[in-house]
């Protein structure tokens, strides 16, 4: 009975606890979006932390966004070889791209390298006490610490998206030109054929999402390290874990709700 | 030896039957102290014995599990009750490891709070206030464009008293200040825990395990054993206490003292 019971025990455990981080992560939120009207006040924080993030990702980004559209052109091109016309090949990239591989990769780098990062700051914020030195200050933490983490998030996740997403047409191009065969103007009159406003409004609606995904995870994974390096560095990884699933899962949802 | 008139009768931070339990762990079993205003206190007792757990008491990072803490008659926590805004504004804390904001310099760490709490002041008498602080605490004006990355332990700890002072505390806590320094360092935080009593007649916490340091700034020490506070007393009644909890502590032994009487 008792060997057959824990597994039951382990999956409810898990479950609870999911309830609960997901509880203490939309009040979480809800006090920080109270907060956001005083960004005016200090706006020098929530740019410092822009600029942090952008530092920080964009090298990153630049690589794995022409490469990725290098190898969408490379595939569209092998699976449609001799079926239809090369053109295609823009408009197949062009949809993919802005659709869901400039979105969701955009957020899976970015939950690996700033999601992640967050959640050793604000660790190891913990850690030496610099979160309790703030309340002793009477300073919201909320305030001065999530709230311009959060907008920055918001802002920055869509941006870093459109840039990735335009980098991955660039990088289809490229290979185009170098490897197949294709020229320019067939290239870019397919990435102009069948454009919608909506790709790349859907698009931009599903970073803003993966943006607050990314940063509530980070930063709740950051409050509730355990202590010493090896909490933050579990800390970290929680983010990364967590925040992968949550956003293929929310990137399903909300291509069904969008797409069917 | 401080030079300062202490009344005791009057009592600035009160701790009554303090009781606090982490899940299944009681780490203060039922701690009464009072602090009298004006006065170094000071808290000794092993690592982990929970004396930075009481300090985060009197400042409002922690609500009891049972009793009352109360500061200037007013009481701020018991198990149903927690307001310490207000007097947050009233205490400092210089954390163990400094706890300095590391994104910012050593000016705008001290500044950071004054300039929020005050938006009235202008620019240059906020940086005015910044020197005065760094002077108290012995350092130069130009100091203040230092990052904490730049400081030795014994700087970071000088700048987290004068964050700590910015905002003109009547009370100031010490988490370990001496913790981790050489003991030439260590005697200048000490002499600095001095000069804020004297200069700005703050009453002071001072929580360590370093004795040299308990025994050159304190007025009166109180022993931390088992969740309980065993003894209360000035430098000269804790040097030449019975109880063996106590001299075990202070004269840094591995085995409690034969031929004392036990003072449990
Ligand atoms: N916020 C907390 N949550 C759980 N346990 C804590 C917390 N703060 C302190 N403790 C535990 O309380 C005990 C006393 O800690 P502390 O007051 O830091 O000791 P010290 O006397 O060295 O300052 C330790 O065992 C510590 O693990
Ligand atoms: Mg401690």
């Amino acid at each position: 009975m008792t060997v057959l019971l824990t597994p039951f025990k382990y999956i409810a455990r898990l479950i609870a606890e999911g309830i609960m981080a997901v509880g203490e992560i939309a009040w979480l939120l809800i006090q920080i979006i109270k907060r956001v009207p005083l960004v005016r006040k200090n706006p020098e924080l929530t740019i410092r932390q822009m600029v942090n993030i952008g530092v920080s990702s964009i090298p990153l980004l630049f690589i794995t966004s022409l490469f990725t559209g290098a190898v969408a052109a490379v595939q569209s091109e092998y699976q449609f070889r001799g079926l239809i016309p090369d053109k295609f090949i823009g408009t197949a990239v062009a949809k993919m791209v802005l659709i869901e591989l400039g979105p969701i990769l955009t957020a899976l780098v970015l939950a690996g390298r700033v999601g992640s990062a967050l959640a050793a700051e604000i660790g190891s914020m913990r850690e030496k006490e610099e979160l309790a030195a703030y309340e002793v200050l009477n300073l919201d933490p909320l305030r001065y610490l999530a709230m311009p983490r959060f907008l920055t998030f918001l802002i920055m996740v869509p941006c870093l998206t459109i840039m990735s997403s335009f980098l991955a047409i660039i990088g289809g191009w490229i290979v185009c030109l170098v490897g197949l065969d294709i020229t320019t103007y067939t290239y870019f009159t397919g990435v102009q054929y069948l454009f919608e406003n909506m790709d790349l409004f859907s698009g931009l609606i599903k970073s803003v999402v993966f943006g607050i995904i990314i940063f509530s995870l980070g930063y709740y994974h950051g409050l509730n390290a355990g202590a010493g390096a090896k909490g933050v560095g579990q800390a970290t990884m929680k983010t990364v874990v967590s925040a992968c699933v949550s956003l293929l899962v929310f990137d399903l949802f909300i291509a069904l709700l969008m797409f069917s | 030896m401080p030079n300062v008139i202490i009344d005791p009768n009057d009592v600035m931070i009160e701790l009554k039957h303090l009781r606090k339990v982490f899940g299944k762990q009681v780490v203060l079993q039922d701690i009464n102290l009072d602090i009298r205003r004006g006065e170094t206190m000071v808290v000794i007792g092993q690592s982990g014995g929970g004396k930075s757990v009481i300090l985060k008491h009197m400042i409002g990072l922690l609500q009891p599990t049972g009793g009352e803490v109360s500061i200037d008659g007013i009481t701020i926590s018991t198990p149903d009750f927690f307001d310490t805004r207000t007097i947050r504004k009233r205490m400092g804390m210089v954390f163990q490891m400094g706890a300095l904001f590391d994104s910012m310099s050593t000016g705008e760490n001290i500044a950071f709070a004054l300039r929020e709490h005050n938006p009235n002041l202008s620019e240059e008498q906020i940086q005015n206030i910044v020197t005065e602080k760094l002077e108290l605490i012995n350092l130069k004006p130009e100091f203040r464009s230092k990052m904490p990355s730049e400081l030795s332990g014994g700087m970071r700890k000088r700048v987290a008293l004068a964050r700590a002072i910015a905002l003109n505390p009547e009370v100031i806590l010490y988490d370990e200040p001496t913790t981790g320094l050489d003991p030439i360092t260590s005697d200048v935080i000490n002499d600095l825990i001095l000069d804020m009593q004297r200069k700005l007649h703050v009453t002071s916490v001072v929580v360590t395990h370093d004795m040299a340091s308990a025994f050159k700034v304190a007025d009166r020490i109180a022993m931390l054993y088992g969740g309980h506070i065993i003894q209360t007393g000035t430098v000269d009644e804790i040097k030449n206490s019975t109880n063996p909890y106590v001299q075990q502590f202070i004269t840094g032994q591995r085995e409690l003292p034969t031929g004392l009487e036990d003072g449990d």
